[in-house]
C-alpha cells in the first residue's frame, strides 16, 4: 500500500426525513483494494454518491491527492480521475463496443465520427488490461462478464486513479470473477485506489486489503482484511443495539393448517427451486440481502411475473396462477416495496383506491353504488387510523404510512387469507412503523397469513414467527424465531452457494 | 384569480371549463360583429351539422386518451363506416335500418382490432391508430370500388334517417348529441368500465397487481371509440350526404383538438365529457367562422394544429407544477 489517495472526513448527508449519512469517514491509500461495507440501507451507495458528485454533501470534506475537492457532478469527478462501475450496466447494447466505452466524447473525423480510431484506442485499452475482447463487437452480444470488462476499460480510458467497483460480482460465474480479479490486482499494483463494494464476505478475505464497516449511515470502523475474521466484520455490521423487542416465541397456534404451499418454484435466475409453507396466523419473515430474489419469488407467486415451473397449493388444493387477477381470486394480496408505482394510483382517491380490487362488489346493476363503496372506505380510514382530510382526498397527498394503510384497505375490503408485504415499512417514519407492525400483528392474530420481504434486521426478528432465508435465487436456510439471530440469519444471507 | 379558484361553485365545474364557455362566447360575439351573416339560421344549423359528427369522435377519443391512448384513425375510419354502409344500400338494396347498423358495426371492429392490437400484443397506440388509418382508407376504396357514395335525399325512399339530424327546423340531433354525451359522462364516471378505465390510464400495473384485468378494460375503451365513430359516420352522411374514399384525416386533429381542450390529460387518468363537448363547439364555431368571414380553409388546419399544442402544453405545465 502507498501514499494516502483519497480521504472523506465527516460526510454528513440528510435527505427529508432521513439521516442517510452521519459524520462518516473513510481512508483509501495507493495501490490497495479497500472493501465497504454494510447491511442494504448502511449508507454505501449514498456515500459513494457524494464522492463522484452525485449527491452534494451537507459537511464535511473531501481530500484527493492532497487538495480539497467538491465535484458537482460525475462528469467533474471523472476528469479529476475518480469513476464509479456501477452495479447495472449503462451500456447501449446496440452500440459496439469501442463505441460505448468512447460515448460521449467520440474522436471525430471531420462531421463525422471515427470509428477506426476508437477502435484502435479501445484494442490497446484492452492490450493493457490483458482482456480479450473485440472493439468491434456488438454490446448486447457479450456476456455480462466481458460487458463489466468494457465497464472497466472505460473507467481506465478516464485516466481514473480510483475506482469504485459496486457489487461487481453480482452477476458474474465463477470464471468471470477470477478474471475480475487478475483485473483488479493488476490495477491495484500500478498504484491505483480502488474500493469494493459487495456483500460476498467471502470475496472479501480474498481481493481485499482493508475494509470499512457501515451501518446505519455512520461509521463503524475500518479493518486490516487479514487480521480480521468474516465474523467479526458481520458483527460490525449488524451490531447495533435492538432497540425494538424482537419476538421470543412463535405467536402461531400448535398445529394451525398449512394455507399457502410453494413446491419447487423457480421463475428466472432470481427464483430458483424455491419452497415453503405458510401457516394460518403465522408472519413469515423473508430475509436476505437486496437482490437475493425475494421480491421476484413474491411476484411469481403472485402471478405478476411468468412462472418456469413449480407447484402452488392454497389450502391444500393446487392452483394456477397466472396472473394477478387469478391470485387474487384465491385470496392472495400483494403490498408492493414501490408502493407509488405498483400500490396505488396517486392520482385517485382515497375511497377509489379501496375498492380497486373489489369494485364488483360495488356495483348495482352497471353503477357503482357510490354510498357504499364511500361507507366502505370510511370504515377502513376509521379502524386502520388513516390520517387523511376525507376520503375523497387524492392518494398523492397522503403520506407514505398512510399510503400503505390505504394498500392494506384494499387487500382487506378483499377479505385476502394470504397478505404478501413486500418491505412494509419502507419510506414510513418511526411512529407510522409503529402502527403499521401492530396491524400486521393483529390481522395474523385474527387469522391472516403474512408473508413479510423485509431487508430491515430489527424488522425480521421483531415481527416474524419464523423466517426463510435467501441468497441468490435460493432458499439458504429457515429459522424459528426461538432460534434466530442476526448472525445466523446474517451467515444465511451472505452464504455462497456452489 | 386565486379568489375564483377557491369558490366552491367554481371549484365543482371546473375552473378551464368556466374559461372555455367564456372563450366560446367570446368568439361568437367577435364573429356576429365582424360578419352580420354569421347570426343567421343558415349559419347556426351548419354549424352544429359540424358539431354533430365532430362530437361523436371527439367522445370516442376521449375514452382512448384516458387511457393514456391515442387513436389517429378515427376520422378515416368514420369514412369507411359511412361508404361501407352506404355502399351496401346503394348497391345491395339492404334496408336503412340495417345500413346504419352497419355504420355501428364497422366502427366497432374497428375498435376492438385497435383495442386488442394495444392491450393484448402491446403494440403502441400511435402505431396502431396510424396502419388501421390506412387500412380503413384501403378497405373503403375496396369496397366501393373507389367510387364515392352519395346516401339517399330526405325525399328518397330511407331518407328517414335525416331526421335523426333535423324535424322540420327543431335540430334533433343537437338533443342525441347531447344525450349520447351525458351517456359517455355515466359511463366514464359512475360505472365500473369509466373507473377501470382511468385507474389504469394513471397507473395500469397498479391496477394490474391489484388483480384487475386491465386489457380487457382497456381494448373496452377502444371498442366504445370505434362505436361512437360508427354514429358519427351516420351524421356526417346526414349532413354532408357524399362521402369520398381516402379522406378524413383532417378530423382526427379536431376531435383529439377538441378532446384535449376540454381537459381531458394525453398522459391519461383524466377526462371530461363536458369538457369535450365545449371543446368540439369551439372547433365548429371556429370552422364555420372562417367560413363566415371568408377566409382561406387552410387557417383553420393551422389553427386547430395551435390548438393541440397549446392544450397539451398547457396539461404538461399543469402537471409539471403540481410534481
Amino acid at each position: 500500500m502507498g501514499d494516502v489517495i483519497l480521504t472523506m472526513k465527516g460526510i454528513d448527508k440528510s435527505f427529508p426525513g432521513v439521516h442517510a449519512l452521519d459524520h462518516v469517514d473513510l481512508e483509501v491509500r495507493r495501490g490497495e483494494v479497500h472493501a465497504l461495507m454494510g447491511e442494504n440501507g448502511a449508507g454505501k451507495s449514498t456515500l459513494m454518491k457524494v464522492l463522484t458528485g452525485i449527491y452534494t454533501k451537507d459537511s464535511g470534506t473531501i481530500t484527493f491527492e492532497g487538495k480539497e475537492v467538491e465535484f458537482h457532478n460525475t462528469r467533474e469527478a471523472q476528469d479529476a480521475g475518480i469513476v464509479i462501475v456501477h452495479q447495472e450496466l449503462n451500456m447501449l447494447g446496440h452500440l459496439t463496443v469501442a463505441q460505448n466505452i468512447f460515448f460521449g466524447r467520440e474522436f471525430k473525423k471531420g462531421f463525422g465520427i471515427d470509428d477506426k480510431k476508437m477502435n484502435e484506442e479501445a484494442a490497446k485499452l484492452f492490450q493493457k488490461l490483458n482482456i480479450d475482447i473485440d472493439p468491434t463487437d456488438t454490446m448486447s452480444d457479450l456476456t455480462v462478464g466481458k460487458q463489466q470488462m468494457c465497464e472497466i476499460a472505460k473507467a481506465i480510458s478516464h485516466e481514473a486513479k480510483v475506482i469504485v467497483f459496486d457489487e461487481p460480482s453480482a452477476a458474474l460465474t465463477e470464471t468471470e470473477i477470477e478474471e475480475l480479479f487478475k483485473i483488479i490486482r493488476d490495477l491495484r499494483a500500478q498504484g491505483l485506489g480502488i474500493i469494493y463494494i459487495s456483500h460476498r464476505m467471502d470475496e472479501i478475505k480474498v481481493i481485499t486489503d482493508r475494509v470499512t464497516v457501515m451501518r446505519d449511515g455512520t461509521y463503524v470502523g475500518t479493518l486490516i482484511t487479514e487480521e480480521c475474521t468474516k465474523n467479526d466484520i458481520i458483527n460490525m455490521m449488524v451490531g447495533r443495539v435492538i432497540y425494538e423487542d424482537p419476538k421470543t416465541h412463535s405467536m402461531v397456534p400448535e398445529g394451525a393448517p398449512v394455507v399457502l404451499k410453494v413446491e419447487h418454484l423457480n421463475a428466472g435466475k432470481m427464483v430458483q427451486d424455491v419452497s415453503f409453507e405458510l401457516h394460518k396466523g403465522e408472519i413469515l419473515g423473508f430475509s436476505g440481502l437486496m437482490g437475493a430474489g425475494r421480491t421476484e419469488t413474491a411476484r411469481a407467486i403472485f402471478g405478476a411475473d411468468p412462472k418456469e415451473s413449480g407447484k402452488i397449493y392454497i389450502n391444500g388444493r393446487e392452483v394456477t396462477i397466472n396472473t394477478p387477477e387469478d391470485a387474487v381470486k384465491y385470496g392472495i394480496g400483494y403490498l408492493s416495496e414501490d408502493r407509488k408505482r405498483y400500490g396505488v394510483v396517486v392520482q385517485k382517491s382515497v375511497a377509489e383506491n379501496t375498492t380497486m380490487a373489489t369494485l364488483k362488489k360495488f356495483v348495482n346493476g352497471i353503477f357503482i353504488n357510490k354510498k357504499k363503496e364511500e361507507q366502505v372506505a370510511q370504515d377502513y380510514v376509521k379502524s386502520l387510523d388513516t390520517k387523511t382530510p376525507g376520503i375523497d382526498q387524492l392518494v398523492v397527498n397522503l403520506s407514505g404510512g398512510n399510503q400503505q394503510k390505504v394498500v392494506i384497505a384494499k387487500w382487506l375490503t378483499r377479505d385476502c387469507d394470504i397478505l404478501i408485504f413486500d418491505e412494509p415499512t419502507r419510506g414510513i417514519d418511526v411512529g407510522a412503523k409503529n402502527e403499521i407492525y401492530k396491524l400486521m400483528n393483529k390481522l395474523a392474530a385474527e387469522g391472516k397469513a403474512i408473508i413479510m420481504i423485509s431487508s430491515e434486521m430489527t424488522e425480521i426478528l421483531r415481527m416474524s414467527d419464523r423466517i426463510v432465508i435467501m441468497c441468490e435465487g435460493k432458499i439458504t436456510g429457515e429459522i424459528g424465531i426461538e432460534e434466530a439471530t442476526q448472525e445466523n440469519i446474517m451467515n444465511l444471507a451472505t452464504r455462497e452457494i456452489s | 384569480m386565486e379568489n375564483l379558484k377557491k369558490n366552491p361553485l367554481v371549484k365543482k365545474i371546473g375552473l378551464n371549463r368556466i374559461l372555455l364557455v367564456g372563450v366560446l362566447i367570446v368568439m361568437y360575439v367577435a364573429f356576429a360583429v365582424i360578419s352580420p351573416t354569421f347570426l343567421s339560421y343558415s349559419r347556426i344549423m351548419s354549424a352544429l351539422n359540424y358539431v354533430y359528427f365532430l362530437g361523436f369522435l371527439s367522445l370516442g377519443v376521449t375514452f382512448v386518451i384516458a387511457t393514456g391512448g391515442i387513436d389517429f384513425s378515427i376520422g378515416p375510419v368514420m369514412f369507411c363506416c359511412a361508404l361501407i354502409a352506404g355502399y351496401s344500400l346503394t348497391s345491395y338494396g339492404v334496408p336503412m335500418a340495417l345500413a346504419l347498423v352497419i355504420s355501428i358495426l364497422v366502427g366497432c371492429c374497428f375498435g376492438i382490432f385497435n383495442g386488442y392490437l394495444v392491450a393484448y400484443w402491446s403494440v403502441p397506440p400511435f402505431i396502431v391508430s396510424m396502419a388501421s388509418m390506412n387500412i380503413a382508407k384501403g378497405l373503403a376504396s375496396v369496397f366501393t370500388k373507389t367510387q364515392s357514395v352519395s346516401w339517399p335525399q330526405l325525399s328518397a325512399e330511407g331518407g328517414w334517417y335525416r331526421y335523426l339530424v333535423k324535424v322540420g327546423n327543431i335540430p334533433v340531433g343537437l338533443f342525441i348529441f347531447i344525450g349520447v354525451a351525458i351517456i359517455c359522462a355515466i359511463i366514464l364516471n359512475k360505472t365500473m368500465i369509466g373507473r377501470y378505465i382511468l385507474c389504469l390510464g394513471s397507473n395500469k400495473e397498479a391496477v394490474r397487481l391489484s388483480g384487475v384485468n386491465v386489457k380487457r378494460w382497456e381494448m373496452t375503451a377502444y371498442a366504445i371509440c370505434g362505436v361512437l365513430v360508427g354514429i358519427a359516420a351516420i351524421f356526417f352522411v346526414s349532413a354532408y350526404t357524399t362521402v369520398q374514399p381516402g379522406y378524413g384525416d383532417q378530423y382526427n386533429n379536431e376531435a383529439i383538438a377538441g378532446c384535449v381542450m376540454g381537459g381531458t390529460s394525453m398522459a391519461g387518468g383524466l377526462a371530461s365529457i363536458s369538457g369535450t363537448v365545449i371543446g368540439v363547439f369551439i372547433i365548429a364555431l371556429l370552422q364555420e367562422g372562417i367560413l363566415a368571414l371568408g377566409m382561406n380553409k387552410n387557417y383553420q388546419l393551422i389553427i386547430t394544429g395551435i390548438i393541440v399544442i397549446a392544450a397539451v402544453y398547457f396539461d404538461v405545465l399543469g402537471r409539471r407544477r403540481k410534481n
